[in-house]
């Protein structure tokens, strides 16, 4: 049987008594024939039980057969109205375009943006860490209130004793890891090649315990100077340098030309402490102390720890505060570094970034709300434009769950349609960060759009589905439906009133939720282009930057200068070249070497006894080549070199805090048994970041005391690009073996420092406006089927008399009064969520007054330009017509 | 006592069972009554295959069943044979045909 028509279906007793009923009609039929025959009423009985056979098995069997087929045939009938459902729907949807492809549009992106925020999540948050039992691992930082610092590096003797010391936990590790710096040269069979490296202190690998891919990790006892030529390297390097080859263990590499044994490969989700991928672990003890200082003033190393099993990271951190009190208690060099944090290694991985990332799952899931709430009001006007349909169903017998089922499985097709677009977005977003290097992401090598991601998407959809439909459909199959076929078929007054009001609230919520986007939106867009509005202190327009570090065989007090200047001197003699010079760390790429200002012989207070400042080692021409404003003195020259008198050039905010009001040209400062004069000032360089204040720096030629780490900057005529196989050119021609780390704009440099932020300000902008849209579109759907509705009522009210201004206000005032209700509510709700910004922001507070007032007038504006063409067209309708409909 | 009626071969009920509501619409008993009469008491089927046989053929889809009211104005549960049903019993029939002549070209050679 095929709908409409359906039997109800049979329960188990219902079966049962209609098979008894039958034997017993048949067993009766037989008695009545043998008492036709001559049997007595007694005996005509027995003999029909006697001949019909096995009552009993049959009965059985008999019911059995019937209860497989009740069960076969409702099975069918669901699949079969569920089949028609769906045919159905998808005939509806056809019919209605502009509907179908607004509501698919709008999923399609709500759902995509879910998808790809949720990966995100999932990887970096949410997934695993490599190591063993991670929630017994911590880092540790030591801190130091006279300088202001809470998460400080430890210096090598300092980490020792806290492994001697420490009780409570069962291995602490270390290692010395820069993003861009720590590297090691690799010359194998081809090119140089810069590796990213990690150099590992004694228990890195014991606390983190990762499993290895192949091989093994750095032993307890490889790092004793005679055994540390061993190397672990990353998933990467073994695939691209190495062909993925098995048989690379136990080989040897050179490194910085020496040979290494390869131990072990790490698979590929490891790359702590790197945020995605790196190439090499290698001992720290590989480095002497003439390359990496080992005094307890050196702080280079991180700490992490694997807590004993119970020991709470709290308790740990008061043994380790105790420790590093006892340290600087007992050592001049300690002074101040007199207490330890802890923090859970996911923390101190992810931490930073669970801020924005929550931001945008918030932001996310209020644009698929938005989106939702859109589908349901739209829904609503269509199930009033279908009343009589409806009506008509219910009068041929639907039932009105019946009528539910329908209208859901209408929502839960687009909803459907709708998460596999979303799902095809979302994945195409996903890659799409990826190639972009996952914005710098901790663990953005671990983002991909998988099985679990698109189960959360299926499920968002069906969601999605029953938020929309859910309402609409109940409504649509009211009771009311049968006395809608009775009611006079168009232009009744109250047709569909109750259903307008819901979708006015519904309108209201769609404004509230717009007005938080946009706030949101505002907020980090102003905050963005506050901070590329800051001043950096130079000029990173057309300037071209290369990264080196001068080979070993050439760094010594002899050589190095010479090759130091041979470089720059090819570099500058290439055509289309201003200027260039060279630096130890680019700016938002480090901050030079710290050094005690006392020490340094400069003039500090009582209480400023600890104070450091940066050192920085600059070539000739550095400041004219980025850009950056000498304010007073005289730049270096190449006479200020080894031998010569030592210089240095301040910056303006050194020059300022220890000789405010003064010129700090011509001072000179006694550090131990040498003078050194300061020569010049220079304006501050944001060393940081743009969003950071600069510090108290200090500048000395790389010529008087040289530094392996060239950061060469050039400023080019044009297209700094262009030059770039020039520049690299150059390089080699001073010397073939040269490995270049990077090869970039200074643009790009600051562009991918501020990169996170630019991301969070596009993408909640995109979701700001899509609410901004999906709102005035709201308001614009519910005006014009209103006045459509009330056609008859607005021509009476003309034909009375009424003026053209009347009819006007009445639209646009009820399209206003819509959009106030949910400026009032999206204003509140935009204050309290926006809170949760705060952190993302910079040089303005989530709470800033102007940003308000210029997202509600922004609302208010759209809402009425949402409001104007419905209220035009209503002015248009003339009064003789609409009421000749009647 | 009439002949003693012959026991039936397998499978044969369901066809007897199909060519009988063929005609017309009958309860368990009108066409257990149908089979004695059309072979004058030489075929019988016994009532617990009959009824077990109809029972599966509904289940299969070959034959629909309603309550209605026997000629006796008893409530009986009335059989109809469904298309599936037609189509069956002439499948059924091909078949029966082929095996008897089958079996009969090697009883009584030409």
């Amino acid at each position: 049987m095929s709908p409409p028509f359906r039997f109800p279906f049979r329960s188990r007793s219902r079966i049962a008594s209609e098979v008894d009923e039958e034997l017993a009609s048949h067993l009766a039929m037989t008695a009545a024939r043998l008492r036709d025959e001559g049997w007595s009423a007694p005996d005509a009985d027995a003999e029909a039980r006697r001949r019909f056979g096995d009552l009993e098995y049959t009965r059985a069997y008999c019911r059995s057969e019937d209860f497989r087929r009740e069960k076969e045939k409702s099975r069918m009938i669901v699949f079969e109205e569920l089949r028609h459902d769906v045919l159905y729907a998808l005939r509806g949807l056809r019919a209605s375009p502009a509907f179908t492809l607004i509501a698919l549009a709008t999923l399609a992106f709500g759902i995509g943006a879910n998808t790809a925020i949720f990966s995100v999540v999932r990887g970096v948050l949410l997934a695993p860490l490599p190591f063993s039992t991670p929630d017994r691992i911590v880092r540790v930082w030591e801190s130091n209130k006279t300088l202001g610092i809470t998460q400080g590096t430890f210096s090598e003797p300092d980490f020792l004793d806290l492994r001697a010391e420490s009780r409570l936990a069962e291995s602490i590790g270390g290692y010395f890891f820069a993003d861009g710096l720590t590297g090691v040269d690799l010359t194998h069979g081809g090119p140089p090649e810069r590796l990213s490296a990690a150099l590992v202190a004694p228990g890195f690998f014991e606390t983190l315990r990762p499993q290895p891919l192949l091989g093994r990790t750095i032993a307890a006892d490889e790092h004793t100077p005679g055994r540390n030529h061993v190397a672990v390297i990353g998933y990467g390097l073994w695939k691209g340098r190495f062909a993925g080859d098995t048989r690379i263990v136990g080989q040897t590499i050179t490194l910085n030309g020496d040979p290494f044994t390869v131990v072990g490969v790490m698979p590929q989700e490891f790359a702590y402490p790197a945020a995605q991928t790196l190439d090499v672990w290698i001992p720290l003890s590989y480095f002497g102390p003439d390359a990496i200082g080992r005094d307890r003033a050196a702080h280079f190393l991180s700490v992490i720890a694997r807590l004993q099993p119970g020991v709470t990271p709290a308790r740990f951190e008061t043994e380790l505060s105790g420790i590093t009190k006892r340290l600087s208690d007992s050592y001049a060099e300690n002074s101040g570094w007199n207490n330890a944090n802890v923090a859970s290694i996911r923390d101190s991985i992810v931490g930073e970034v669970r801020g924005p990332l929550l931001v945008l799952v918030a932001a996310v899931a209020l644009v698929l709300l938005i989106t939702c709430v859109n589908i349901a009001s739209l829904l609503l006007a269509r199930a009033t434009a279908r009343q009589r349909e409806l009506a008509v169903r219910a009068a041929l017998g639907a039932g009105r769950g019946r009528i539910i089922r329908q209208l859901l499985t209408e929502s839960m097709t687009v909803a459907l349609c709708g998460g596999v677009l979303g799902a095809v977005l979302g994945y195409v977003a996903v890659r799409a960060l990826v190639a972009s290097g996952g914005v710098q992401l901790p663990r953005g090598g671990n983002l991909h759009v998988d099985g679990a991601v698109l189960a959360c998407t299926f499920l968002v959809a069906l969601v999605s589905g029953l938020l929309f439909g859910a309402m609409p459909a109940i409504r649509a199959a009211g009771p009311a439906l049968e006395h809608k076929l009775r009611t006079s078929t168009r232009g009744s007054v109250g047709a569909g009133a109750p259903a307008q009001r819901l979708r006015g609230v519904l309108v209201i919520c769609q404004v509230a939720l717009a007005v938080v986007l946009v706030a949101g939106a505002s907020l980090a867009t102003k905050s963005f282009a506050r901070l590329l509005s800051v001043d950096p202190g130079f000029r990173p327009e057309h300037v071209l930057v290369a990264k080196i570090s001068i080979p070993d065989a050439f760094a010594d007090t002899l050589r190095g200068p010479v090759y130091y200047e041979s470089v720059l001197d090819a570099i500058r003699a290439i055509p289309g070249v201003e200027a260039a010079g060279s630096i130890r760390d680019l700016p938002t790429r480090g901050v030079g070497e710290m050094r005690r200002a006392a020490q340094l012989g400069l003039p500090v207070g009582e209480g400023d006894a600890d104070a450091s400042v940066q050192l920085q080692h600059v070539s000739t021409d550095f400041f004219k080549a980025i850009g950056a404003k000498l304010v007073g003195g005289r730049d270096f020259q190449l006479t200020d070199r080894t031998g010569a008198p030592l210089v240095l050039i301040v910056n303006a905010a050194l020059a300022k805090r220890y000789w405010p009001g003064e010129s700090a040209v011509g001072k000179v400062l006694h550090s131990g048994k040498t003078d050194i004069q300061i020569i010049g000032v220079v304006g501050d360089i944001h060393q940081r970041g743009p969003g950071e204040p600069a510090e108290p720096t200090l500048y000395i030629s790389a010529l008087q005391n040289m530094r392996a780490g060239m950061s060469i900057v050039v400023r080019t005529k044009g297209d700094p690009l262009q030059l770039a196989s020039a520049v690299r050119n150059a390089i080699w021609s001073v010397n073939r073996d040269q490995p270049i780390a990077e090869l970039t704009t200074m643009e790009s440099v600051l562009g991918t420092s501020v990169a996170r932020q630019k991301l969070l300000a596009w993408l909640l902008g995109i979701f700001g406006l899509l609410g901004l849209l999906l709102g005035a579109l709201g308001i614009y759907g519910l005006l014009s089927f209103a006045v459509t509705q009330r056609k008859q009522e607005i021509g009476v009210r003309s034909a009375l008399g009424a003026p053209a201004s009347s009819v006007m206000r009445m639209i646009l005032g009820h399209g206003m009064a819509l959009a106030c209700g949910g400026v009032i509510i999206g204003t509140i709700a935009a204050a309290l969520l926006t809170r949760q910004l705060q952190t993302q922001l910079y040089g303005i507070t989530s709470g800033d007054p102007g940003t308000y007032v210029e997202v509600i007038v922004v609302l208010l504006a759209t809402a009425l330009i949402a409001s104007w063409s419905p209220a035009r067209r209503a002015l248009a309708i003339d009064p003789v017509t609409a009421m000749r409909q009647e | 006592m009439p002949r003693q009626a012959l026991g039936l071969l397998q499978g044969t009920v369901d066809v007897l069972i199909l060519k009988t509501l063929s005609w017309k619409p009958l309860h368990g008993y009108g066409i257990s009554e149908f089979i004695r009469q059309q072979t004058s008491g030489d075929l019988s089927v016994e009532d617990a295959a009959l009824y077990q046989a109809l029972h599966r053929l509904e289940r299969k889809g070959l034959v629909d069943s309603e309550w209605g009211v026997s000629d006796s104005n008893r409530r009986a549960r009335i059989y109809s044979i469904t298309p599936d049903g037609r189509k069956q019993l002439r499948s059924e029939v091909v078949e029966l045909r082929r095996y008897m002549s089958a079996l009969f070209r090697v009883l009584e050679p030409a």
